[in-house]
C-alpha cells in the first residue's frame, strides 16, 4: 500500500529530514511512526500527501508513484484515498459537525443526496451521533478529535495518516481515540500514525517504526516505544 | 468581498477609472476620426467642380484620367452631390440642423485625390493652371474646375493631435490598468489569507486546483465587470450631459454618437476580462501550488 524506497529528504536550509530510509507498509496494516521532535516523521507524511517531493528515492502510495502524478488532477486524486487528523483537529470554527465533515464531500464534487447519507453514518460511527449541530468550541477535545477523523473518513479513504492525534488530549480521552483508530483499522484501513506517546504505543502492541536524525533505526512488528 | 469591503472597493473603484480612462480613449479617437472626415473626407486634396461639368460625363472622366497620369496622384475618386450628400448625413448625424438645412443639390461634386507623394502637391495645381486668388483660395484655369483644396497640412495636423492625445489617454489607461489588476489581485490575496483553513483543508482531502480557484476567480471577474459596468454608464452620462449639449452650439463640428458609445463597451468588457484574468493569475500563484 506504502512504499518508501531509499528516500531522502533535504530542506533548502541544508536540513536533513530523511536520509536514504525505506519503508514498506502493507494494506490494513496500523503502523506506528516513532521518535524526537525533528527525527523525520511529519516530513515522512507530508511526503505520502504529495505536499513535499522527496529529495532523493521513490514514493509509491497505491501503487502510485508519487512524482509522476500531475498537480492538476494526481495530487488531488492520490489525496482522496489518503484521509489525515492531525493534532490540532483543523476543524472550521464557523460550521456545524455535520458541516465540517460535509465540507470534506462538497469540495469534491459529492452531491447532496451523497452528503446526506454519508455524514451521519460515519458520525454515528464514530460516536457523534447526537453532535450534528453542535459547533467545535461546544465539543470536548476528544469529541472535536472524533469530528476530524469522520471527515478524514467519510470519504473511505485506502489510508489513514494521523500526525500526533492524542497530543492534545489527556490520557483516557487518549485512548477512546485510539480505540477509534483501532476500529477504523479493523474495516481495513491502513493506519500510518506518527507519535511520541509511549504510553499508547506500548499498550498498543502494534508495528513500530523508529526514526531518528531521519534515519531508519528501528523496524519491529508488535513493538514497543523503545 | 463580504469580508474586505474597503479593499474591494478600492479594486471596483481603480477599475471603473481605468476602464473609463480606456473607453474616453477610444472615443475620442473616434471623436478626431470624425472631425478628420468631417473636413477633409480622409482624401489630401479635393479639387471641386462646377455645376455644369458634374452634369458632362466627358469632362470629369477627361479630369480624372489627367489628375491620375500625374506621378504624384495615387487615385482620384469622383464623388457626385448625392454620395457627398450622404458622406455628410453620416458625419453630421449628431448634428440634425445641419442636414436639414443643406438640401443634397447644394453639395458641390468633387474628384477626391490621395497622393503616393505628398511632397508633390504642386503637380496639380500646375497641371489645372490655378493660381490663388484674393481669399487665398486656389482658383483653377482648367475648364470645369472651380477650386482644389489642400487638406494635407490639417490631416498632419489632426493626425499628430489624435496622436499625441490618444497616446497619452492609452499611456494613463494602461497605468491604471496595471493598479486595477494589482487592486483586484490583493482583494484576492486576502480573500484567499482569510480563508486560508478553509483551503488548507480543501487541499488535504483532495479538492482540484480548479475547485479552489474559481471561487476567488469569480470575485476578482465580479469587481473588474463591477467597475467596466460604472465606467459604461459614465460613459454614457458623460455623452449625454456634455456632448450632446454641445450638438446646439457647434453645429460645424461631429460629434460621437450613442452607437459610437455602443460600440466601444465590448473593448471596456475584453479589457475588464483581461484585468481579472491577470489579477487571478497572479494573485493566486504564489498561494494555491499543490
Amino acid at each position: 500500500m506504502i512504499s518508501l524506497q531509499r528516500v531522502s529528504k533535504t530542506y533548502k536550509n541544508g536540513v536533513v529530514a530523511l536520509d536514504d530510509v525505506s519503508i514498506e507498509i502493507e494494506k490494513g496494516e496500523f503502523v506506528f511512526l516513532v521518535g524526537p521532535s525533528g527525527s523525520g516523521k511529519s516530513s515522512s507524511l507530508r511526503l505520502l500527501l504529495r505536499e513535499e517531493d522527496p529529495t532523493a528515492g521513490e514514493v509509491y502510495v497505491a501503487g502510485k508513484n508519487l512524482s509522476k502524478l500531475s498537480s492538476w488532477s494526481g495530487v488531488p486524486k492520490l489525496r482522496r484515498n489518503l484521509g489525515t487528523v492531525f493534532q490540532d483537529f483543523k476543524l472550521l470554527q464557523d460550521k456545524t459537525v455535520f458541516e465540517n465533515v460535509a465540507f470534506a464531500l462538497e469540495v469534491i464534487g459529492k452531491t447532496k443526496h451523497v452528503i446526506d447519507q454519508r455524514v451521519p453514518e460515519i458520525l454515528e460511527y464514530v460516536g457523534l451521533g447526537e453532535k450534528l449541530n453542535n459547533y467545535p468550541d461546544e465539543l470536548s477535545g476528544g469529541e472535536q478529535q472524533r469530528v476530524s477523523i469522520a471527515r478524514a473518513c467519510v470519504n473511505r479513504p485506502l489510508v489513514l495518516l494521523a500526525d500526533e492525534p492524542t497530543g492534545n488530549l489527556d490520557p483516557n480521552t487518549s485512548v477512546d481515540i485510539m480505540r477509534l483508530l483501532d476500529k477504523v483499522n479493523k474495516i481495513g484501513t491502513t493506519v500510518v500514525m506518527a507519535t511520541h506517546d509511549q504510553a499508547i504505543v506500548d499498550a498498543m502492541r502494534k508495528r513500530v517504526i523508529e526514526l531518528d536524525k531521519g534515519k531508519l533505526v528501528r523496524d519491529q512488528s508488535r513493538g514497543v516505544y523503545s | 468581498m463580504r469580508r474586505n469591503g474597503t479593499v474591494a472597493f478600492g479594486a471596483v473603484s481603480t477599475a471603473f477609472i481605468a476602464l473609463f480612462l480606456f473607453g474616453l480613449a477610444l472615443l475620442i479617437r473616434r471623436e478626431i476620426a470624425l472631425v478628420i472626415e468631417g473636413i477633409t473626407g480622409n482624401v489630401q486634396v479635393a479639387v471641386y467642380l462646377s455645376d455644369t461639368a458634374a452634369e458632362q460625363p466627358d469632362t470629369i472622366t477627361g479630369l480624372q484620367t489627367m489628375l491620375e497620369e500625374l506621378p504624384a496622384v495615387d487615385t482620384a475618386t469622383y464623388e457626385n452631390k448625392e454620395a457627398t450628400c450622404a458622406r455628410a448625413k453620416e458625419v453630421f448625424a449628431a448634428n440634425p440642423t445641419i442636414i436639414e438645412n443643406v438640401p443634397c443639390s447644394a453639395y458641390p461634386t468633387s474628384l477626391r485625390v490621395t497622393l503616393t507623394d505628398t511632397s508633390q502637391y504642386e503637380q496639380i495645381t500646375a497641371a489645372l493652371a490655378c493660381e490663388p486668388d484674393d481669399e487665398g483660395k486656389m482658383a483653377c484655369a482648367e475648364p470645369g474646375v472651380l477650386e482644389v483644396r489642400d487638406f494635407r497640412d490639417v490631416l498632419d495636423r489632426l493626425s499628430a493631435i489624435t496622436t499625441a492625445l490618444s497616446y497619452g489617454l492609452f499611456a494613463l489607461a494602461v497605468v491604471m490598468l496595471v493598479s486595477a489588476v494589482v487592486l483586484v489581485a490583493n482583494t484576492l490575496r486576502m480573500g484567499m489569507f482569510a480563508r486560508r483553513k478553509e483551503i488548507s483543508i480543501m487541499r488535504l482531502v483532495g479538492a482540484t486546483n480548479w475547485r479552489i480557484r474559481v471561487p476567488f476567480l469569480i470575485e476578482g471577474g465580479v469587481e473588474a465587470l463591477f467597475g467596466a459596468g460604472l465606467a459604461i454608464v459614465a460613459l454614457f452620462l458623460g455623452k449625454v450631459f456634455l456632448v450632446d449639449q454641445l450638438a446646439g452650439k457647434l453645429v460645424w463640428l461631429p460629434l460621437v454618437r450613442n452607437s459610437d458609445v455602443l460600440a466601444v463597451i465590448p473593448w471596456i468588457v475584453i479589457a475588464a476580462v483581461g484585468v481579472a484574468a491577470i489579477a487571478g493569475t497572479v494573485g493566486m500563484r504564489r498561494f494555491l501550488d499543490v
